[in-house]
C-alpha cells in the first residue's frame, strides 16, 4: 500500500483459569477465552495502530481496510519514526515438566486447598489462596515477510495469611509462578510460611525511619535493580530525556562490584522467546562493574539512542509493544551471607517486597519490604514491620559495597503504560551502607 | 436500534443458561476509544481501540459460576464453561438475583456530542502543549485520549438494562534539569477538561520543584492534594469499608461500627448519583438500584459496602456496590464516586509542608495501613504561593491514624478517577529527611 514503510500484526488468542479459596470456600473457579489482535502501521512520519478485541484472520480485502485504517490514524503524527535493525530469531519455549491442562481443575481446587488449610493458625483470621493458569498462544507476521507463532503457559499461586490480635492486624503473603509447568504440589509449607510471618509481625515493633546500613535478602535486592536501575534504562525514557541515565553511559554510577543485566532469554517468570515485534531477545548488561553500560530498546527507541540492543518490546494482548523489563537481576558476587552480616554490623536486614515504584526523571525510587531484623554486632536479632527505603540512582549504586554468592529470581508483574507483563527481579543478599529506610516507629 | 433486534442473541443466551441453571446474568460492553500520544512534543503513536466483552454469571442451588470471552459469537462454550465453573464452587446462602425495577433511565455520564476521533485528540494535545509553554520545562511525553461504551446487563429474571459511558482523559510530563512534572485531567463530557491548564501545571510543577533544598527528619503540618490523598485513600481506607474484607477478617475497621475512626468533621460517601461523575450510573453491576451509601458520618462509622454475593453470605441488605473492572470475573464490591466531604476553610494560612503527589503509596500495608512514601512536588508553603521546593524526603505514617489528624479540608474538591477528593490539613506528619 502507498506510503506505508511497515506493519505488523500480533494476534494473541487464550484462556486464563483461575481458583479463588477464601476461609475454606471456593468463591470462584473455571475459565475464560480471549482474542485480541494489534495492527501498528508507519507511514510518512509516526504510528498507527488498531487494538481490535475478537480479530479473525480474513481475506485479503479485509486486512487492506484494516490498513488503510490505521494508515488514516498515522495522519496525524508528526514525529518521523524509524526503526533499528534488529536480528530475527525465536527461542525454543522450555517444555513443562506438567502440563497444566493434563491436570483436572477438581484436583487443581483441591492441591490449591491443601495450601490455603495449611496457613491455618489459632491467631490466623482469614486465609485466601489463588491459582491462576494463563496460555497464550502468540502469532506475529510484518511486512518484511517475517513470521511466527509460539505458545506459552504461565501458572502459579498465591496464599495470604491475616492475623489480628486487639485490633492489630498483620499478613503473611506468599507465592509461586512459574513458567516450568503445574506447580501445586508439595506446596503447603508456603501456607505454613504465610501464616508464620502473620503472627510473628503481631509481636514486631514498626521500624525507625533514618539512615542506616542495610542487608537486602535476594528478593529485595532484586526489586532494587528493577526499580533503581531498570526502568531508568528504558530506551523510550532516555529518548524522551525521562531519565537521569540518559548521556551517562561509561559514566561509574555504582559499585564496581555492580553489574546489572535484563534477560529475556533466560527461563525465568520474565521469559520470552522472541520479542512483541519479532526482534530476537539478548541478554543487556545495564550496569557492568559499576559503569552504565547499555539500554534496553525497542527498534525504535535503538534507532533513536543507539548503545544497546532491540529485543526488548514487550506487550500485553492487543497492546503496542513497550521497552521492557524481563528478567533483571544483580549478578552474584563471591560473598557470604554471614560475611555480609558481619560486615554491616549494626543496621537493618530487609526480606520480601511489597512492590517499588521510581520517578526515572528525577532518579528517585521507593520500595517496601514485607518485614525485617534488626542487625546488632552482625546478628539478626528483633522482628520489624512496614519498613521502606527510598533513594536517589545516581547515588545510591555506590553504597553496594558486597554481594553475596546466592543469587535467586523472583516472580512478578511489572506495570507501565496501563500493561502489566510477568516478569522476574533477582540478586543474591547484598550490603547497602547509608541507607534511607522509612517506617513510622519511634523511640 | 431496538433491544431485541441489537442483542437477541442475549435472549436465546439466557434461555438456554436456564434449561441447566437457576439464573443467568449477563454483562456485555461494546466500545470505542481513541488516543494520540506525545513524544516531547510531536504526536508518535495515534491508537483506535475496538473493544468488545460478554461476561456471563450463573447460580444454580447457591453455586455460582462464571466465564467470559471477547467473540459474543461463541457465547455457547462461555455459558458451558460457567456452568462448568459453577459445579466448583462451595454452595452459599442465595436469595436471588434483583428484578427489574422502574428507574430513569437517561444516562448520567454520556456526552452525546463527544466526537472520539483522532483529530479532536490532536487537537487537546496542541491545546496541552499551548499551556507547557507557559512556564520553562521540557515536554517528555503525553496522551489525550477519547472513549465511548455501551453497557448491557441482562438477567433471567427479566432485567434488561443498557446504560452508554463515553471518556475524556489528558495526560503530559514535563522535566526541568532534573526535575519532574505531571499533570492529568478526565471527564465523561468533553466540556469538564481544560487541556491548557494540564500543560501549564505539568511544566509549572517541573520548573518550580527545581533547585529543591533537603528538610530535616522531624513532625510538620502537611497538606496533602487531592492526588496525593488519593494514593494513599484508595489502596488502604477504601478496601477497608469493603463488607466482604470485614467479615473475613481483613480489614482494620471490622470492629469499628458506631465508633468515631476519623476526625468528627469528617464525612465519607458513595454517591452513584451525581450527574457528569465519572462513575455515575443509575444500577450497580448485578441490576440493584444504585444510591447513596454515607460510610462515615461526623467522624462515624455507619456502613459497610455490601454486593448480593456478600449480602445473602452474612445476612445483610446489598448497598448497591456490586462493581466489575472489566466485563471478565466476577462482579466484587466497590463504589461508584467515592466522596470525601466536610466543613471547608482555607487550610494554608500558616506555614506548611504541601505534598503534590508521592511515590509508592501502593507499597503501604493494605491491612494496618502503615505508609512510608517518597515525597513529590512537595513544597514549603504558606498562603497561594509555594515558597521553597523540598528535593527528596520520606512520609511515613498509617493512613487509619491519620484520618484523626485532619484538620481542615481545602474549599475546592477535585476528581481523581471516580473519587470526588479536597485537599486536606493533617497535623503532626512525621517527615524522614536525607
Amino acid at each position: 500500500m502507498p506510503g506505508i514503510s511497515y506493519y505488523d500484526l500480533r494476534h494473541v488468542t487464550g484462556q486464563v483459569t483461575h481458583i479463588d479459596i477464601d476461609n475454606g470456600v471456593v468463591e470462584s473457579a473455571g475459565t475464560s477465552f480471549f482474542n485480541k489482535a494489534v495492527l501498528r502501521v508507519l507511514k510518512n512520519a509516526g504510528w498507527g495502530v488498531l487494538q481490535i478485541d475478537n480479530y479473525i484472520p480474513g481475506n485479503k480485502s479485509d486486512f487492506k481496510e484494516l490498513l488503510e485504517e490505521a494508515s488514516h490514524l498515522a495522519g496525524i503524527t508528526g514525529e518521523i519514526v524509524t526503526l533499528g535493525n534488529a536480528p530475527r530469531g525465536v527461542l525454543t519455549v522450555p517444555p513443562m515438566k506438567e502440563d497444566p491442562r493434563n491436570v483436572s481443575i477438581e484436583e487443581k481446587s483441591s492441591l490449591l486447598a491443601g495450601i490455603e488449610t495449611a496457613a491455618t493458625h489459632s491467631e490466623v483470621v482469614n486465609r485466601r489462596a489463588n491459582y491462576v493458569e494463563r496460555i497464550e498462544q502468540v502469532q506475529f507476521s510484518d511486512s518484511s515477510g517475517n513470521e511466527h507463532s509460539f505458545e506459552m503457559c504461565r501458572s502459579g499461586f498465591n496464599v495470604l495469611a491475616v492475623a489480628s490480635r486487639n485490633g492489630n492486624v498483620q499478613m503473611g503473603y506468599e507465592r509461586e509462578h512459574s513458567i516450568h509447568g503445574f506447580n501445586l504440589r508439595h506446596q503447603q509449607d508456603l501456607g505454613r510460611k504465610a501464616a508464620e510471618i502473620a503472627v510473628a509481625l503481631l509481636d514486631a515493633k514498626p521500624a525507625k525511619g533514618g539512615k542506616m546500613h542495610a542487608v537486602l535478602d535476594p528478593e529485595l535486592a532484586g526489586v532494587f535493580a528493577h526499580e533503581a536501575v531498570g526502568h531508568a534504562s528504558e530506551g523510550d525514557l532516555i529518548s524522551e530525556g525521562n531519565s537521569v541515565l540518559k548521556g551517562r553511559t561509561g559514566e561509574k554510577i555504582g559499585n564496581e562490584i555492580l553489574t546489572i543485566v535484563d534477560d529475556p532469554g533466560l527461563h525465568e517468570f520474565g521469559f520470552d522467546p522472541v520479542d512483541a515485534e519479532g526482534s530476537a531477545v539478548h541478554r543487556t548488561e545495564i550496569i557492568r562493574k559499576g559503569i552504565v553500560n547499555e539500554f534496553l530498546h525497542s527498534r525504535e527507541s535503538l534507532a533513536r539512542v543507539g548503545n544497546g540492543v532491540a529485543g526488548h518490546a514487550r506487550a500485553m494482548p492487543g497492546e503496542p509493544p513497550l521497552v521492557r523489563m524481563s528478567n533483571t537481576f544483580i549478578e552474584a558476587g563471591d560473598a557470604t551471607e554471614d560475611e555480609i552480616f558481619e560486615e554491616c554490623k549494626n543496621g537493618i536486614f530487609l526480606k520480601g517486597s511489597r512492590g517499588g515504584q521510581v520517578d526515572p526523571g528525577r532518579g528517585i525510587f521507593q520500595f517496601n519490604a514485607e518485614y525485617g531484623y534488626l542487625i546488632e554486632n552482625g546478628e539478626r536479632k528483633a522482628m520489624v514491620r512496614d519498613v521502606s527505603l527510598s533513594g536517589e540512582i545516581l547515588t545510591t549504586l555506590h553504597g553496594i559495597v558486597l554481594c553475596g554468592n546466592d543469587r535467586r529470581m523472583s516472580p512478578g508483574y511489572c506495570g507501565k503504560g496501563g500493561q502489566s507483563v510477568p516478569v522476574s527481579d533477582g540478586a543474591p543478599h547484598v550490603l547497602l551502607l547509608d541507607a534511607v529506610v522509612g517506617g513510622s516507629g519511634v523511640d | 436500534m431496538r433491544w431485541w433486534v441489537a442483542v437477541a442473541w442475549i435472549d436465546e443466551l439466557i434461555g438456554e443458561g436456564v434449561k441447566s441453571v437457576d439464573e443467568v446474568e449477563v454483562f456485555y460492553v461494546v466500545g470505542r476509544s481513541v488516543s494520540a500520544d506525545l513524544k516531547q512534543k510531536k504526536i508518535n503513536l495515534a491508537t483506535t481501540s475496538v473493544d468488545c466483552g460478554l461476561g456471563i454469571r450463573t447460580i444454580h442451588k447457591g453455586r455460582i459460576g462464571s466465564s467470559s470471552t471477547n467473540d459474543p459469537g461463541g457465547w455457547k462454550e462461555c455459558l458451558q464453561a460457567a456452568i462448568a465453573s459453577g459445579r466448583l464452587a462451595t454452595p452459599q446462602a442465595w436469595g436471588g438475583l434483583p428484578d427489574p425495577h422502574p428507574h430513569t433511565t437517561s444516562p448520567l455520564s454520556y456526552d452525546s456530542s463527544m466526537n472520539v476521533e483522532s483529530s479532536v485528540a490532536k487537537d487537546l494535545l496542541e491545546q496541552m502543549l499551548s499551556g507547557a509553554e507557559e512556564h520553562t520545562a521540557e515536554v517528555t511525553s503525553g496522551s489525550a485520549a477519547l472513549s465511548t461504551a455501551t453497557v448491557t446487563l441482562a438477567n433471567s429474571r427479566g432485567i434488561r438494562y443498557t446504560d452508554r459511558h463515553t471518556g475524556i482523559s489528558l495526560s503530559l510530563e514535563a522535566i526541568h534539569n532534573q526535575s519532574t512534572g505531571y499533570e492529568f485531567d478526565h471527564g465523561c463530557f468533553s466540556d469538564q477538561v481544560d487541556p491548557v491548564a494540564v500543560g501549564e501545571k505539568a511544566t509549572f510543577f517541573a520548573h518550580e520543584s527545581a533547585g529543591g533544598k533537603d528538610i530535616e527528619t522531624g513532625d510538620y503540618e502537611i497538606v496533602l492534594s487531592p492526588l496525593a490523598y488519593a494514593e494513599l485513600l484508595g489502596g488502604v481506607f477504601v478496601p477497608a469499608l469493603n463488607g466482604r474484607s470485614v467479615h473475613a477478617g481483613r480489614s482494620r475497621l471490622a470492629e469499628s461500627l458506631g465508633k468515631e475512626i476519623t476526625g468528627p468533621q469528617i464525612e465519607m460517601y458513595d454517591d452513584p448519583l451525581i450527574p457528569r461523575a465519572n462513575g455515575s450510573t443509575r444500577w450497580d453491576a448485578e441490576g440493584t438500584v444504585a444510591r447513596r451509601i454515607d460510610f462515615i458520618k461526623d467522624g462515624i462509622l455507619n456502613n459497610f459496602a455490601y454486593d448480593l454475593k456478600t449480602a445473602y453470605r452474612y445476612g445483610k441488605e446489598t448497598t448497591g456496590n456490586a462493581v466489575r473492572g472489566g466485563f471478565a470475573g466476577l462482579p466484587s464490591i466497590g463504589h461508584h464516586n467515592f466522596v470525601v466531604d466536610g466543613k471547608r476553610d482555607t487550610i494554608t494560612d500558616e506555614p506548611v509542608i504541601y505534598v503534590h503527589s508521592v511515590v509508592g503509596a501502593h507499597t503501604a500495608n493494605p491491612m494496618s495501613g502503615e505508609f512510608s512514601v517518597e515525597l513529590s512536588n512537595a513544597f514549603h508553603a504558606r498562603g497561594e504561593s509555594f515558597e521553597t521546593p523540598i528535593r527528596s524526603a520520606m512520609l511515613s505514617g498509617n493512613v487509619f491514624d491519620l484520618h484523626k489528624e485532619i484538620v481542615g479540608m481545602s474549599k475546592k474538591s477535585r476528581a481523581i478517577g471516580s473519587m470526588i477528593l479536597p485537599s486536606i490539613k493533617i497535623n503532626k506528619q512525621h517527615i524522614i529527611g536525607k
